[in-house]
């Protein structure tokens, strides 16, 4: 009944910081997808100040080869990230479920959104990345025409990925940081507002161009 | 005074007769002035329904002994007024732990469990010399360690957590609250990698995702989330160092 040792299998087979390393590479992971999250958006966003600066931005991007490095980086970044974050998902979804509509708190409700964001990303992300890179290199018109024939689904993912970043974020705050949940809530509710309206900005700039060009 | 019929909607069964199903059972109480659940319960079985379990001690949220879901919110029957809800109450036991019938649970086993786990006492090596003055502690350590010690174990906390309503063996807020403790007390005389053993893994403070419906619900205001984060960080700490 009382259940107090290790488990002589368990300890023997297994690394005991297992535990320990996935919640790092859970941690690190997010933060470097968040930072390029907001930093990729920013970028976008060049798009509002005019179409030649953006180009040069991707030239410039392109030159160094950031984009060559970067690209691969990020996604093995979000490919580790996959990976540990697998396992927070309960074996019974329902009993989480159900422990959900219980309690009916709020910060138990956005994990299940989290979850779900995570799934339409992960869809979304990949069939963006693969269409960016076969309309390689990035250039404000060839962006311009997919946004305008796309539209909606960049809507879809912004929202998604700023929805997953935000309360990522947050809950990686709640569970290391010394700060009040409510002051780091509203720092980061401020943040992703202003992310998510560059982002709406930089998408309508694009549809108008698309438009243009046709 | 309020006029208010209260509907009770309140969740039986009883393990020692497994053939009558679990069902949820109503009763119908005038409200009275300033009522508490507990108050409410206590009428209901003195006067509708003498085979009504549920538990109590202190009636003044001290002991711990009446949680419940309470409208599916982990709350103390004793401090709960039901004039702060509608007309309709649904009361169930708490989850997580061992159901003895009705809305009586067993958390005893539970938190004897994590006593036991976590090895809950003072570890030192000194022995004890009755006839001197005992150490002294800054009044800061001091209180350091009185504020984890205001849980009364209620298990609140653990009901409101996915991971302890999803995995058995999470230690949950009340466990690593217990260990804060320790950390902090300068009398025990553990070391970071002994407290790794314990806590640093996904049955202790890596299995918490976060969500802090621990710190919502808990009944003593206990700040969770900097015991947890506190924990978590000496931890991370201590793992990475070996």
């Amino acid at each position: 009944m009382l259940d107090t040792g290790i488990s002589p299998q368990r300890s023997m087979g297994r690394n005991p910081r297992i535990d320990l390393y996935l919640d790092l590479a859970q941690l690190i992971s997010g933060f470097l997808l968040v930072g390029f999250l907001w930093t990729h958006m920013v970028f976008v966003a060049t798009i509002i100040i005019g179409a030649d600066t953006f180009n040069s931005l991707a030239q410039f991007l392109d030159d160094y080869y950031l984009s060559y490095v970067g690209i691969p980086f990020i996604g093995l970044v979000a490919l580790i990230h996959v990976i540990v974050v697998v396992r927070r998902i309960p074996n019974r979804y329902q009993d989480y479920w159900r422990h959900a509509r219980t309690i009916m708190h709020f910060d138990t409700w956005t994990w299940i959104f989290q979850v779900v964001t995570a799934l339409g990303i992960a869809i979304l992300a990949s069939i963006h990345v693969f269409a960016v890179i076969m309309g390689w290199p990035i250039d404000a018109d060839t962006s311009a025409a997919r946004m305008h024939a796309f539209w909606w689904f960049y809507l879809v993912l912004l929202i998604l990925g700023e929805y997953h970043a935000g309360f990522g974020i947050y809950r990686q705050f709640v569970k290391w940081g010394w700060i009040k949940r409510k002051t780091i809530g509203f720092a980061l509710k401020s943040i992703t507002v202003i992310i998510v309206a560059l982002g709406l900005a930089a998408l309508w700039v694009f549809v108008q161009l698309g438009g243009a060009l046709r | 005074m309020s006029n208010r019929t209260l509907t009770f909607s309140v969740f039986r069964y009883n393990p020692a007769t497994p053939e009558i199903k679990p069902c949820m059972q109503s009763y119908q109480l005038k409200e009275a002035g300033g009522m508490t659940m507990f108050v409410a319960l206590t009428k209901i079985r003195e006067e509708q329904d003498p085979s009504l379990m549920f538990d109590f001690v202190c009636r003044a949220s001290i002991c711990g002994s009446c949680a419940m879901l309470i409208n599916g919110k982990p709350r103390l029957a004793c401090k709960t007024l039901t004039r702060d809800y509608g007309t309709k109450i649904t009361l169930m036991p708490l989850p997580v732990f061992k159901l003895i019938g009705d809305l009586s649970v067993d958390t005893g086993t539970w938190f004897r469990r994590l006593s036991v786990k976590t090895r809950a006492w003072v570890h030192t090596k000194k022995e004890f010399d009755p006839t001197v003055l005992e150490e002294r502690m800054d009044n800061a350590t001091a209180l350091e360690i009185y504020e984890p010690e205001r849980c009364i174990e209620c298990g609140c906390c653990i009901a409101g957590c996915a991971t302890a309503n999803i995995r058995e063996d999470f230690l949950g807020a009340a466990g690593l609250n217990r260990v804060a403790r320790f950390m902090v007390d300068p009398r025990d005389e553990r070391s970071e990698q002994e407290y790794f053993e314990i806590v640093g893994s996904d049955e202790g403070v890596f299995g918490c995702y976060g969500l802090m419906a621990c710190e919502d619900n808990c009944p003593t205001k206990l700040p969770l989330q900097y015991q947890l984060a506190f924990v978590r960080r000496k931890m991370a700490v201590a793992g990475l160092k070996r």
